[in-house]
């Protein structure tokens, strides 16, 4: 419980000081513009005046540039876009007949989707050229500063040249940002904004239209729908076991098979670490997809039993529900042990060996050495691998999805099966059922799942405290 | 900054599509889907049908996209989707619904003449035709191995059971599959439908229902049972271990090759319930050749569809590939009847209901009572499973 | 306990030794054989002479290279030669940009101080929490809307558009190369960009071949995005995805044992490469993943 009052606090106080800095900077857009010379309030209107006028003629006209271009843009389509946004499209696509030609012409209607899209990209630029509408602002009011006390603007080259050094910040990062605008951000306000109308099967476009719905999708997974209801909160559940028991089987015993390779009297420690590295780079698709074959009730494995005498009828180790739980957590073992492996081992041989000698004088065995020595060191060191695992398996999709599919499917279940996770419902419901406003809701309400955990855990881990050190 | 002008350029892009839409096309660009299987003889009929229509210049296009994903592969994006593109018909009212079919208006008079009875109503909704009826072969029955079975054995399920025990041999039918296990309902009088508002209705939890269900339970637990998918049956046809099995046509070339001389089929067995036996039913499902409605150039579009379902290329589908044809000329002639997959799917026709009526909604909880009754999780009644099943199909 | 040591006393050291080292040897071997037993059973299934996708026994009856002639010969539907080379083109480019792009994120994010630094990292790790494949659907439509769809350009776009948000790794690592070798070259006139391009990357092999490795990685494996991105264009598939197809319901029967060859050809390469690297792989992921 403490910890999650210390969260909120954090969150308060973060959003405390945004608040803070936002107002501040509203004051003094205001108080600047009444200070400021009639250079300086030209600038309010003609973006980059502040900069041309006083000498700084690039960066002037680069400013000038761009709201020329925002302008025309949202004339000739950002407006149409912007207007579009409140009611996502009302022409439904139509049909008349044609006599000439004998058939009933399609007349298209609005697309709604990609109207929201478009609309979602307008507001995101009009955000970007708000920003940028500031800094012309402030780089007026400063200019205009710097010349009254006699100092000398900088020039154009003087400003490139501190892009590779004082700035270099932004040179470095200006490629990664547009990128994860255009292809993480960008969608993801989209999809985020889906999660609100009622985007499906029965809306979808180009021949019908779909509209914003507020709330209603998420009342209906949380308790209005009682199918959804259930189905979520059954599958929420699953995948909390799962993420728990695939992040912590795979660490322990990826330790203890380290730990065995780095002992005394191994000999071949380079050949065995191979072995297992080898399952790593052979694509998971190709040995899910195989193992999925070999689980089959009928497959290879459950005859070699059978003909082994072992067992007398077949297991369903993907047939039923509860097996089929079991055998996915062992198979990530298969699959994710050589990797905890390779990411233990080193880390292993850092242990201090004095803390072993002394606890050996102390008189414990092995197994009290891994508990109180061992176990406790690895925990400490790799706090941030561990939570990056658990929530890496909370959005597992591949081991899942390429076992079982999510089968054996349930009668309880709302177009899923017993071994599903949230994040491969989500597939299925936008690629099977054209659900898309009801998968966006699931995966806003996973983000929140995740968020609250990474929140509480980093707030109290080494790694996040230890970076505070660091600076 | 990157990105306003990767906008304005998107914008001048979208301004000089539209100005190049308004032309008259010189050159007709179509682009046709078809399963991976039929690529090659889909071409050969594409350049006859550019070599018939020499007055144009074509650009004909293939693209691999086989039936049953047609409809989710069209849904992801209607306007990169195939002009011409053929599909099952369980997909029609998906794909009428998101308006994505143009009416079949063209050279329709004498439609009724030239297709097989039962293939225009699959193709149409509320009496409008919305696409070309293609093949009149997706539905299942009862492939034997004749030296194991008789003729009389394997009119009843359970004989068939019973003698494939007592010889360590296996029945095989996929039950974990909403396709073939509602073969048991729909024999016992079940039915599927569309209600006022356009939800599925279904009344597989009925007494007759559950009379079905029972017999399904029944059926799975006997020893001489198998379920699985087609892999699980070729490879049992083909080390002995299966002496018949629940199919449909595509099946026919690996099970006559490995059962040879004993390759035999015939329609669905009957089955026991509590009130006697009843016939097994199925789905008759066609597949059919639609056109796109965000096509560019329905008019031809629409001659291509025409020419692809035409007499003479549902003969090539037949010879070629042995696809059950939907023209009743080509049904008819003799090298169709003697084929003996599709004279066992003719037999059964007589039991099967069109696939129309079946939403997507169907599927998944159809298929989750055939694991519960394979898995032989009895930890609910049939009747209450049933409930379940038939609350979340109405969903 | 007790017991232990009073074993201790009667058996010779040596003795003990050898038990344990035999048990560990043992138990590694049956470890081993665990491992490599899917792996084995995928190179058998690729010389299986018999057809079908499904035998109920482990060892074919019949052994033949057909599997992998027909992969190169039989091109007309499924163009394995082109999928391999569409791959490894996307590969190449996806892997410099993400390497370059995630280097220089990291690097900023651990040595540069400005403001909007701390607000974004944040963002990226929130925007981490989003399940990845809930804006596939945007994604595409961006792309489309560039007329990009249906391009190995747009795979290289994508694959390399996540390079800001896999920056932790790398900036953990150089969070360890001690502050005071960059300040010395500052004070000696290097400017910022020299610094990272001249002090940092040299001192860094680790991280670069892990990155390296990993994005280079990324699009042999990956089959969401691509079928997404590329629908039905075969010409255009990468080899992860083309072999899917070949396991869809209509293909499995004819095709299984060419996916089988196929797999063990896309998985030669890639386990050489983790064989060659593994020594910087470990140190990259621990350096970087784990601190005290």
């Amino acid at each position: 419980m403490n910890k999650i009052k210390e969260v909120c606090a954090v969150i308060i106080e973060t959003i405390g000081s945004i608040i803070g800095k936002m107002g501040r900077a509203f004051v003094n857009f205001f108080k600047h513009f009444a200070q400021g010379d009639k250079i300086t309030k030209l600038s309010y209107v003609v973006m980059g005046a502040g900069c041309f006028l006083r000498g700084q003629k690039a960066k002037g006209f680069i400013y000038l540039g761009i709201q020329v271009c925002y302008i025309l843009f949202m004339i000739l389509s950002g407006g149409y876009y912007l207007s579009m946004l409140p009611t996502l499209g009302t022409n439904q696509q139509g049909e008349v007949w044609n006599e000439e030609l004998q058939i009933y012409q399609v007349i298209k209607g609005d697309n709604s989707m990609l109207l929201l899209l478009f609309g979602v990209s307008v507001v995101l630029v009009t955000f970007g050229i708000f920003i940028l509408y500031l800094m012309s602002v402030n780089t007026a009011y400063k200019n205009e500063v710097a010349v009254k006390n006699g100092e000398k603007l900088l020039s154009f080259k003087e400003e490139w040249n501190m892009l590779f050094n004082e700035k270099y910040h932004i040179t470095v990062l200006a490629l990664p940002v547009v990128l994860t605008f255009l292809f993480n951000v960008l969608p993801l306000i989209f999809t985020i904004c889906i999660a609100f109308t009622n985007y499906d099967k029965m809306h979808q476009p180009p021949g019908n239209l779909f509209t914003w719905v507020g709330f209603e999708n998420f009342t209906q997974v949380l308790y209005q729908n009682p199918l959804w209801a259930t189905t979520f909160m059954r599958l929420l559940t699953w995948t909390l076991i799962w993420a728990f028991f695939a992040t912590f089987l795979n660490y322990i015993f990826g330790m203890l098979l380290a730990m065995l390779i780095n002992k005394k009297g191994i000999y071949l420690k380079k050949m065995w670490r191979t072995i297992f590295v080898i399952t790593i780079a052979v694509p998971q698709f190709v040995s899910l997809l195989l193992m999925s074959k070999l689980l089959n009730d009928q497959g290879s494995l459950n005859n070699l039993l059978i003909s082994l005498g072992w067992i007398e009828d077949y297991i369903p180790f993907l047939t039923k529900g509860n097996i089929a739980k079991i055998t996915v957590i062992v198979i990530n073992c298969w699959v994710g042990i050589p990797y905890s492996m390779l990411i233990t081992s080193g880390i292993l041989m850092n242990i201090p060996q004095d803390l072993y000698e002394a606890s050996k004088i102390d008189g414990a065995g092995p197994i009290r050495q891994f508990f109180s020595i061992t176990l406790p060191y690895m925990l400490h060191v790799t706090t941030p691998y561990l939570i990056t695992q658990f929530m890496g398996n909370i959005n597992n999709f591949n081991v899942i999805y390429l076992l079982t599919a999510g089968d054996p499917k349930s009668l309880n279940l709302y177009q899923a099966g017993e071994t599903d996770l949230l994040v491969t419902w989500l597939y299925k419901l936008t690629v099977n059922e054209q659900n898309y406003a009801l998968a966006a809701t699931i995966g806003i309400i996973i983000f929140l799942l995740l968020s609250f955990i990474s929140l509480v855990t980093y707030n109290n881990s080494n790694a996040v405290k230890g970076e505070s050190d660091f600076q | 900054m990157k990105k306003l002008l990767s906008i304005l350029l998107v914008l001048l892009m979208a301004c000089s599509m539209m100005v190049g839409c308004s032309k008259e096309p010189t050159v007709v660009n179509l682009k046709v889907w078809g399963a991976q299987e039929d690529q090659e003889m889909l071409a050969g009929m594409i350049e006859e049908f550019k070599a018939a229509n020499a007055d144009k210049e074509w650009n004909i296009e293939l693209g691999v996209v086989g039936e049953p994903d047609a409809a989710k592969k069209y849904l992801e994006d209607p306007e990169a989707a195939a002009d011409v593109f053929a599909f099952a018909n369980d997909q029609l009212r998906d794909l009428v619904n998101a308006g994505g079919l143009y009416k079949v208006t063209r050279n329709t008079e004498n439609f009724s003449d030239i297709y097989a009875p039962g293939t225009i109503d699959a193709a149409s909704i509320d009496g409008t035709l919305y696409a070309y009826p293609m093949t009149a072969d997706n539905g299942y029955f009862m492939y034997y191995n004749s030296d194991f079975f008789t003729a009389d054995d394997v009119k009843d399920f359970d004989t068939m059971l019973d003698k494939a025990a007592a010889a360590g041999k296996k029945v095989f039918m996929d039950v974990s599959n909403g396709w073939y296990i509602a073969s048991f309902f729909l024999g016992n009088g079940g039915t599927l439908s569309i209600g006022a508002d356009g939800k599925q209705v279904c009344d597989f939890n009925n007494d007759k229902g559950v009379e079905a269900g029972e017999a399904i339970k029944a059926i799975t637990a006997h020893a001489g049972f198998v379920t699985g998918d087609d892999s699980i049956l070729i490879a049992g046809i083909q080390d002995g271990s299966i002496v018949a099995g629940v199919s449909g046509t595509w099946n026919a070339e690996s099970i006559s090759k490995a059962w040879g001389a004993a390759y035999a089929a015939t329609k669905l067995p009957e089955y026991t319930t509590a009130s006697g036996k009843v016939q097994m039913g199925s789905f008759a499902g066609y597949k059919l050749v639609g056109v796109n409605s965000q096509t560019k150039a329905p008019v031809e579009a629409m001659d291509l569809a025409a020419w692809l379902t035409n007499e003479a290329n549902q003969v090539v589908r037949f010879e070629k590939r042995a696809l059950g044809p939907a023209n009743v000329n080509a049904a008819n002639s003799d090298a169709v009847k003697a084929n003996v997959a599709l004279a066992a799917l003719a037999q059964q026709s007589a039991y099967a209901v069109s696939q129309k009526d079946v939403l997507g909604s169907y599927w998944t909880p159809a298929e989750a009572f055939g694991v519960a009754m394979e898995g032989k999780d009895y930890s609910k009644s049939v009747q209450e499973q049933l409930n379940d099943m038939v609350a979340q199909i109405q969903q | 306990m007790k017991q232990v040591n009073e074993k201790k006393k009667w058996t010779p050291r040596r003795a003990r030794r050898l038990a344990s080292s035999i048990l560990g040897h043992g138990f590694l071997t049956v470890l081993s054989i665990v491992w490599l037993f899917p792996i084995a059973w995928l190179i058998m299934q690729s010389f299986r002479g018999e057809p079908g996708a499904f035998t109920k026994y482990f060892i074919p009856k019949t052994w033949t290279l057909d599997n992998y002639i027909r992969l190169f010969t039989e091109t007309h539907l499924f163009n394995f030669p082109r999928w391999f080379m569409n791959t490894l083109i996307v590969a190449i480019f996806s892997c410099l940009i993400t390497t370059i792009l995630t280097l220089l994120t990291s690097y900023a994010f651990s040595r540069l101080r400005f403001k909007a630094r701390k607000p974004m990292m944040n963002v990226i790790l929130i925007l981490g929490l989003f399940p990845g494949f809930m804006s596939m659907i945007a994604i595409y439509h961006i792309l489309k809307s560039v007329g990009l769809d249906q391009s190995l350009v747009a795979l290289v776009l994508v694959y390399s558009s996540g390079a800001m948000m896999g920056y932790y790794i790398a900036k953990g690592f150089f969070d360890t190369i001690p502050k005071s070798i960059d300040e010395a070259a500052l004070i000696d006139g290097a400017t910022k960009n020299q610094v990272f391009w001249h002090i940092i990357m040299p001192m860094s092999k680790p991280i670069v071949v892990y990155t390296i490795l990993t994005s280079f990685i990324a699009p042999w494996v990956d089959f969401i995005f691509v079928s997404v991105i590329m629908k039905d264009n075969y010409n255009m598939y990468t080899v992860a995805l083309g072999l899917y197809q070949m396991l869809t319901r209509e293909n499995i029967q004819q095709y299984f044992t060419e996916f089988c060859a196929g797999a063990v050809l896309i998985a030669i390469p890639i386990t050489l490469l983790f064989i060659k690297m593994q020594k910087y792989y470990v140190g990259g992921v621990t350096a970087g993943g784990a601190k005290g």
